[in-house]
């Protein structure tokens, strides 16, 4: 599902800000800034995110603007990366290691400190071996007219994104629906508030 | 630019903000009923002609207070059907409704969802099938924009009867009839 096949799913935003002189130039330069990097120890853990290119989440140089920007739209990707060894498989494996601890200090059961340093000797030997969680979200940000639409509706993706684009290009991006199409009328919206709820129950004898 | 100072920057919607939830469940009902009440048809801004609108396969309703869809209604039509709107004549309020619309010759299938009237699972006519990717998008985008703009311009109007007397005088017995009609059916 996406920008350019399938069904759409979309939170719209406005762009709130001037566009600098020469800001197709200054985009190349800000993007690379922000690229999406691999980090740079495989025992990395948490989440890395950065932009790619909305065809293909490895390529993220963004010196070439025919590969990104589209006459009027801008069209890039968030990509969200995260590291976690799973709970259970940790678990397993520090039983065995403390097991063979025990044995082989002859203890029957291994000091706190012990326990702790087990514990994250393991956690880097796993993360080493695991692969990311990888996600992506297109952008789409028709540049002339000021909106965007980012290809996710939940609220932790859109945080990312609105922190991620404000960083990069210095502008805001504010959510906006349908419903904001109301605030050109002016106080409708406020009456449509103050407005009470609907009830039909019981009314329609 | 500081953390501290990007959490400043963030914003926020400004009706969506505002507005309380039964703004959306409200739109979402009068979508339902007018479109059975006149055969899909809606004017939107003037002229611009108008646009068929239909509740197409699927609802979701919560009942009032609650985040939660309580039932959701899927198939053929399941709006039609007498169960559904018994629901909403016993209290039940659409939470997200499925809509198919057509203006001109374009056919559009899309989800409205929840209290920001989010634009969801939006299937837009295929217009250009193949072709270079820069095409694709402008064509999609175009069929998005006119739909968000669809949107609108439904909102808008519903929004003009809804802090109007009329709303209170005349739509809202109307709407508890037809939910009660359908009702009496359900139960008998």
């Amino acid at each position: 599902m996406g920008i350019l096949k399938g069904a759409l799913s979309v939170r719209r935003y406005r762009v709130i800000g001037e566009l600098p002189e020469g800001f197709r130039d200054r985009w190349i330069d800000t993007l690379n800034t922000h690229q999406f990097r691999e980090p740079q120890s495989p025992t990395h853990k948490g989440e890395v995110m950065g932009w790619t290119q909305a065809h293909n989440l490895l390529d993220t140089d963004f010196t070439d603007l025919n590969q990104w920007l589209y006459d009027r739209y801008a069209y890039f990707a968030l990509r969200v990366d995260k590291k976690s060894v799973p709970a259970k498989l940790l678990r397993a494996h520090l039983q065995k290691r403390l097991e063979a601890w025990c044995k082989a200090n002859n203890r029957p059961k291994a000091p706190a400190a012990v326990r702790e340093e087990l514990k994250e000797a393991l956690e880097l030997e796993l993360l080493q071996k695991c692969l990311p969680r990888v996600q992506t979200w297109e952008v789409l940000w028709h540049v002339n007219d000021g909106w965007a639409v980012f290809t996710n509706d939940a609220e932790l993706p859109n945080e990312r994104f609105q922190k991620l684009f404000l960083r990069t290009f210095g502008l805001r991006a504010v959510p906006w629906s349908p419903l904001d199409e109301l605030t050109g009328t002016e106080g409708l919206a406020e009456a449509l508030a103050s407005a009470g709820t609907t009830d039909l129950r019981g009314r329609g004898a | 630019m500081s953390d501290e100072g990007i959490e400043e920057g963030l914003g926020r919607s400004g009706a969506t903000e505002l507005l309380p939830p039964h703004v959306s469940a409200d739109f979402y009902l009068w979508l339902w009923w007018k479109s059975e009440e006149d055969n899909g048809r809606f004017a939107i801004d003037e002229g611009q002609g108008g646009v068929e609108v239909y509740v197409d396969d699927r609802i979701a309703l919560r009942s009032t207070g609650e985040e939660r869809p309580s039932a959701v209604l899927t198939g053929e039509s399941p709006a039609t059907t007498p169960e559904a709107r018994a629901a909403v004549a016993g209290g039940k309020v659409p939470r997200d409704i499925r809509l198919y619309v057509r203006r001109e010759d374009r056919d559009y299938h899309v989800t409205l969802r929840g209290t920001r009237v989010s634009i969801a699972q939006a299937k837009l006519p295929a217009q250009v099938k193949s072709g270079d990717a820069a095409e694709v998008l402008y064509d999609r985008m175009f069929l998005y924009e006119e739909l968000h703009w669809i949107v609108a311009c439904l909102l808008r109007a519903f929004a003009a009867v809804r802090v109007s007397a009329a709303w209170r005088d005349e739509v809202v017995p109307r709407m508890a009839r037809w939910a009660a009609l359908d009702e009496a059916r359900a139960g008998g």
